[in-house]
């Protein structure tokens, strides 16, 4: 209960829900405001005059269902983050929740987030659709999810998790996200180039871990087949030797 | 500062299923072989094999693979032309056909008039968040630990890749103690023999094809993994996700052909996804585009040890013979050997390797 | 059938610097012709050092300009990353009388030119590089502005500069044959034909190749150069250390690896880039009684780049006198890369036909039938 917890109860969420009507017909603001307090920014940010003007500030804002597009311009100027837009009628399978987020990094568009209903549990992967982050919404973000149709009155926040490094060169230590830079970004498509500017391939394994690694991701991103993709040299010795040894007068460890 | 070039008649460089018999193979037709090999014992892979060998009852089939190696390796012993040396590893094939072998900390040079190159193949890697947490293996090196080295490297573990290695070594994980919290296997069917598959399965180990892994997760080591499934195209699907608490991970995804020497002596390499990578092209008796190099084994193309050991059969027998040596026994040696390859690969699931030889393998 | 005004052939330092310097100055009309990918000749393989301490005045004026734009190559390209760029000086050991004699000479040329550079006893050479054993050393020249630089970086810096501008990189293309009707050439390459009314020879070991294609005869050789790169490991030399007596020089990149090469005088004078054993003992051999600590270094990798040798072991700058519209940068005899931004504003100047900002008749391919060599005392 949200006196006790925070959370709304079945009960509070369904006094909330736009006519059911009105759902199956597209996007619809969600007004998750359940406590008179003294503020009225919202009925101020709809172009369309869809939340309806407030005779006392201490109002709980009321909407014109029928006049709301679900542009969504309305969330992020609501200091209570308590307004939502939800698209049923997104895909066959999934709907749409748009929702003010105010945390960094953001998400990337396309990145797989998870959904957090009102409990903050986690109910659901939820795909990012878009990132609106305009000068104008001063940092509160408004991020599109795409969820299972099911979790449309569910998924109210989204969590990132934080992408674990993945690392393609162990010898110089370089990253996934370095090489998909390279090759996203920078244009770069061969592994000579990607071996000159990152040293993978020069370290000690003479690139036997990373280059078929590379390759694939050249493959994923440009479809660039490997047996057409020009190899590096292999180049001896094929396993690091002292100078030492190589002198003829062995090293500190006569082991090598 | 000069330094001596030795010279040798052959030189075999790797002492595995493929090396130890193209040693054989030449020393028996009257060659003198060198045969060097990196570790401190022959037998390569075959070592940490304590399965029976599929293949064929007359040629070892059924033993297991390290009885075979103690077998070869006492005949390669014993032999009076082969000259063995072990901690031996070659780091380069140079412009004059010389060798550099460093062994030991003292490094020395070896002018062969022919080699044959049975170097094997490495274990490939995959692309994951956090794949550099302690805990995640190659199968090879688990292996290795535990079936030589007699150490668990862990208590439970996700094997990643339901080929013959994967589920093999999952197989003798269990033996030795560990849990196996399941097998994953990104291509739809599992790639073992199924015999393999049935027999991990029974012992309660789930196999998940179409699946990969997605993430692994810990600390300071592996703490658990995330798989999940993939789609016809194998993309992966979200809200498929299953958490699996393990300690260990383990990658068995292919091996590729360890040719740098090959490529260094200037031998032709074609890409052939079948053998595994990159790999030299030669003809019907291993010898590469290079006159009196050879390959055999995993190197010439990723495949069973049962064929490893024909093809260097057939390469020692050919070096031997473009030497001069053998020339009475040789088309009837010849011909037994190719007779025994070609029957390992001539069923449904030489397919794969038969097509990619077909290839690899060139007139010259 | 791509038409320009100008086309470079070779995808190396030199033919990038050229290209861009033509953009910068307003001719974007420009195309680079590489066979392979960028830096793939001798500029990546190079050991990448540069230095102001040679022993004729024009060398010195060349080095002193090139190192100068070297210092401030990124922020000109704008090249975020930088391009590896080390000054802590070279260190040329003297073994003999007669190097001691000569080296001194070259330091009073070098500081009469403004040049920071200074004369060592075997002491102040080991409180340099401490590592450096100094048994029959006789002494050192100094000079703390030297350094050496990333030679990839740089191409690339080069390249990404000129693209932005305009100019047109094609690299995996090779030049198969040039003809020359009136002004216009057509450059036939593997990827189809270009034309323009100037051609620039920058092909490096390949030069000769291409000046016969146009019957210009270069008198450029190619000659294989050896070099190892070690493991990386915490800093411990901070100077390049070159000896003429061993024909060799040592450096430690900022990556921590060291890089060393050796010039043997008995190389054959032909195209060769694979690598020979007996580099690895005798590089091995002199670097572990040079700087004894090294022998625990682990070598991961060597290979072997082509130097474009000139008679006199320098460059060859001019317009080819039988072929107007031809101009040759080649023959740079393994200082290419670290005159490279010289070279590039020069030809640059040479092709638009404005007054060059340092003197380069003496570069001339005719200064060889003259007779007129010029005879730099101090190389590798």
């Amino acid at each position: 209960m949200l006196p006790v917890d925070g959370i709304p109860t079945p009960e509070d969420i369904m006094a909330k829900m736009p006519p059911p009507e009105r759902l199956a017909r597209g996007p619809v603001v969600m007004v998750e405001c359940f406590q008179q307090i003294p503020c009225d920014p919202c009925t101020h940010a709809c172009p369309r005059q869809a939340i309806l003007p407030m005779k006392d500030i201490n109002e709980i804002p009321r909407v014109d269902y029928e006049k709301c597009n679900g542009c969504g311009q309305c969330i992020s100027v609501c200091p209570g983050l308590a307004l939502f837009v939800v698209d049923l009628t997104y895909s066959e399978e999934e709907a749409l929740v748009k929702l003010p987020y105010e945390f960094l990094p953001l998400p990337a568009e396309g990145q797989v987030v998870a959904g957090l209903n009102r409990a903050g549990e986690e109910v659901c992967p939820a795909r990012v659709v878009k990132v609106v982050a305009t000068e104008k919404m001063d940092k509160t973000a408004v991020i599109w999810l795409a969820v299972p149709k099911n979790m449309a009155m569910e998924v109210r926040h989204l969590k990132v998790k934080p992408r674990g490094t993945t690392v393609i060169c162990r010898c110089e230590d370089v990253t996934l996200e370095e090489i998909e830079h390279l090759i996203k970004v920078e244009g770069v498509r061969t592994l000579e180039e990607i071996k000159r500017l990152k040293r993978c391939g020069m370290g000690p394994c003479q690139g036997r871990t990373c280059l078929p690694l590379i390759a694939r991701e050249i493959y994923r991103l440009c479809g660039t087949e490997p047996d057409s993709l020009a190899w590096p040299t292999y180049r001896p010795p094929v396993i690091p030797l002292k100078l030492g040894v190589l002198a003829g007068g062995g090293s500190d460890d006569a082991q090598a | 500062m000069k330094r001596e070039v030795r010279f040798a008649e052959i030189a075999v460089v790797g002492g595995g299923p493929a090396g130890l018999c193209a040693a054989l193979e030449a020393a028996r037709a009257g060659a003198r072989v060198v045969l060097l090999d990196r570790q401190d014992h022959l037998g390569g892979q075959l070592i940490k094999q304590t399965h029976r060998f599929f293949g064929s009852k007359s040629h070892r089939a059924s033993q297991r693979g390290f009885k075979i190696a103690e077998a070869l390796t006492r005949e390669v012993a014993s032999h009076p032309a082969v000259e063995v040396h072990t901690g031996a590893t070659v780091f380069g094939f140079y412009e004059d056909g010389v060798l550099g072998v460093e062994q030991k900390g003292r490094v020395f040079y070896l002018k062969p008039a022919r080699v044959i190159v049975a170097t094997g193949a490495a274990e490939r890697t995959l692309a994951f968040p956090n794949n550099d947490l302690p805990g995640i293996y190659g199968a090879g090196a688990v292996q290795t630990l535990v079936n030589v080295y007699g150490i668990l490297p862990g208590r439970r573990v996700l094997m990643v890749g339901a080929g013959n290695i994967g589920v093999i070594v999952s197989y003798q994980l269990l033996q030795a103690g560990m849990e196996v919290a399941a097998i994953v296997e990104a291509a739809p069917v599992i790639g073992a023999y199924w015999v393999h598959a049935a027999k991990v399965r029974r012992a309660g180990v789930p196999i998940y094809t179409s699946h990969t892994i997605k993430e692994a997760y810990g600390k300071r080591e592996v703490e658990g993994a995330v798989i999940w499934q993939l789609d016809g195209d194998g993309k992966p699907i979200p809200g498929t996700e299953k958490d699996l608490a393990v300690d260990t991970i383990c990658l068995s995804v292919g091996l590729s052909p360890l040719i740098e020497l090959l490529a260094q002596a200037g031998c032709r390499l074609a890409y052939v996804p079948e053998l595994g990578g990159h790999v030299p092209l030669r003809d019907e008796n291993l010898q590469t585009t290079v006159p009196g190099v050879y390959v055999a084994g995993d190197a010439a193309g990723v495949e069973e040890a049962s064929a490893a050991m024909m093809e260097g059969a057939l390469a020692g027998l050919h070096a031997a013979y473009s030497l001069g040596y053998g020339q009475q026994d040789y088309e009837a040696r010849r011909a037994a050997i190719r007779e025994q390859l070609e029957a390992l690969r001539s069923g449904p699931v030489g397919e794969k390797i038969r097509r990619g030889l077909s290839k690899a393998i060139i007139q010259l | 059938m791509h038409r320009h005004e100008v086309i470079i052939i070779g995808g190396g330092v030199t033919g990038c610097a050229i290209a861009y310097n033509l953009a910068a100055r307003g001719l974007r009309d420009v195309a680079v012709l590489e066979r392979y990918y960028l830096a793939s000749g001798a500029t990546g393989r190079c050991g990448a050092g540069f230095r102001h301490q040679w022993g004729t005045k024009t060398n010195c004026l060349l080095a002193k300009h090139a190192i100068a734009k070297l210092e401030t190559l990124a922020e000109e390209l704008d090249y975020p990353g930088g391009i590896d760029l080390k000054q802590k000086g070279y260190l040329i050991l003297a073994y003999t009388p007669r190097m001691v004699e000569q080296f001194k000479k070259n330091l009073a040329l070098q500081q009469s030119l403004g040049i920071d550079a200074r004369w060592l006893t075997p002491e102040e050479a080991k409180e340099i590089v401490p590592v450096l054993n100094t048994e029959g050393l006789l002494g050192a020249t100094y000079c703390p502005k030297d350094g050496h630089a990333n030679p990839f970086k740089v191409t690339d810096a080069y390249a990404r500069a000129a693209k932005r501008l305009g100019v047109k990189i094609h690299t995996y293309t090779e030049v198969l044959d040039i003809k020359v009707e009136g002004s216009l050439k057509t450059v036939l390459t593997n990827r189809g034909t270009f034309q323009a009314p100037v051609v620039v020879n920058a092909a490096g070991g390949h030069a000769a190749t291409i000046g016969r294609m146009v019957g210009v005869d270069l008198p450029i050789k190619p000659e294989r150069h050896q070099i190892l790169v070690t493991e990386p490991v915490e800093p411990l030399l901070d100077p390049m250390v070159i000896s003429f007596y061993h024909h060799l020089y040592c450096q430690q990149t900022p990556h921590g690896s060291f890089v060393m090469g050796l010039g043997d005088p008995n190389e054959p004078k032909e195209y060769n880039e694979r690598s020979s054993w007996q580099f690895l003992v005798q590089m091995a051999g002199k670097i572990v009684r040079l700087l004894p600590p090294l022998k625990n270094l682990r070598v991961v990798r060597q290979w072997a780049g082509v130097y474009d040798m000139s008679p006199d072991a320098q460059p060859i700058l001019c317009e080819a006198p039988e072929v107007p519209g031809f101009f040759v940068a080649a023959g740079f005899s393994g200082h290419g890369f670290m005159i490279a931004p010289m070279t590039g504003q020069l030809m640059a100047e040479l092709i638009l036909g404005q007054p060059t900002s340092l003197p380069v008749d003496m570069f001339h391919l005719s200064r060889f039938s003259r007779g007129e060599l010029l005879i730099e005392p101090s190389v590798v």
